[in-house]
């Protein structure tokens, strides 16, 4: 981004320190809009005491209207949170004997859950196995969250 | 008590054991276990407590040699919690919708609880991916293979 800057003709001949603090100026409006989820005539408002001139402004909220949305997404997935999970696989297999055991004929899934750490982004996934009943029964408490949550948003 | 020495009686309950959980192993039948002991020479009597043994104790032996398999860590249960965030540091008037939750695993005799958390839609698609995982035992494929292993 300093190559980008430096590169624009429009941009060259100002001094570097000025150019600095505009950008930071900048960047720290936005970004403050941003977490104030604040409307385009608080923004103009704020723009007016600090002497900005009409042309100025209304540029500076057409760009801001713009980009508003994916600034908020960037901004709401700042911050810390358990593992996230992304995605599920699983594995489905039939035992038919171990060197301990024979004949145990039993179904088994190998269940593995793909998820995220907030921080850094990738992270081990979590493996387990199951038997048929045990799925059933995490399936059947996924499906009561799922009726919480519909329930919920209902209200 | 017993009278005899004590090499004889640990010879005896290594015999006894290893009769056991080879039979309880293999699961074989009655037949084949009679068929076995009898080239022992025991008296009938002996040998039809030796099969009442074996028939009385089969499963529970089953069941702790199948705690010697290699295994995975295995599902114990899942808690879990609807929370919707409101702000955070960086955002302020958030409404997201989250699930957060506590698998309980059971990993060589520990029991093991990861918090994981995910969202409305992701959790729709685990339901998803996973009733479709247990559709498939019923499926004509698989049936079809349980029926030929037995």
């Amino acid at each position: 981004s300093n190559s980008c800057i430096s590169d624009d003709p429009d941009l060259k001949d100002i001094d570097p320190a000025v150019l600095k603090h505009c950008h930071a100026a900048a960047a720290m409006c936005i970004l403050e809009a941003g977490k104030q989820k604040a409307d385009l005539a608080a923004i103009s408002t704020c723009l007016e005491d600090c002497k900005l001139d009409k042309e100025r402004i209304e540029q500076f909220c057409t760009e801001y209207q713009k980009n508003k949305d994916a600034l908020e997404i960037l901004l709401g997935s700042i911050g810390r949170s358990p593992l996230h999970i992304t995605d599920v696989s699983w594995r489905l297999e039939y035992q038919i004997k171990s060197n301990q055991l024979h004949k145990t004929y039993q179904p088994s899934y190998l269940v593995t859950l793909n998820v995220e750490n907030s921080d850094s982004g990738s992270h081990p996934d979590v493996s387990f196995s199951c038997t048929m009943e045990q799925l059933q029964d995490l399936v059947g408490k996924l499906k009561d969250a799922a009726k919480s949550l519909e329930r919920a948003t209902q209200m | 008590k017993l009278n005899i020495g004590v090499d004889t009686l640990q010879h005896g309950i290594e015999g006894l054991t290893y009769l056991l959980t080879e039979s309880s192993k293999l699961m074989i039948s009655e037949i084949d276990f009679q068929e076995s002991i009898h080239v022992l020479g025991f008296s009938d009597e002996l040998n039809k407590l030796l099969l009442q043994l074996y028939l009385d104790n089969r499963k529970e032996i089953r069941s702790i040699l199948s705690e010697l398999a290699p295994k995975l860590p295995s599902y114990h249960s899942l808690e879990w919690r609807l929370d919707v965030q409101l702000a955070s540091r960086s955002l302020r008037q958030q409404i997201k919708p989250a699930v957060t939750m506590k698998l309980h695993l059971n990993e060589n005799e520990d029991q093991t609880a990861q918090v994981l958390q995910t969202d409305p839609a992701t959790l729709l698609h685990l339901i998803q991916q996973l009733e479709q995982a247990l559709g498939e035992m019923k499926t004509n494929h698989c049936r079809r293979i349980v029926r030929n292993m037995k």
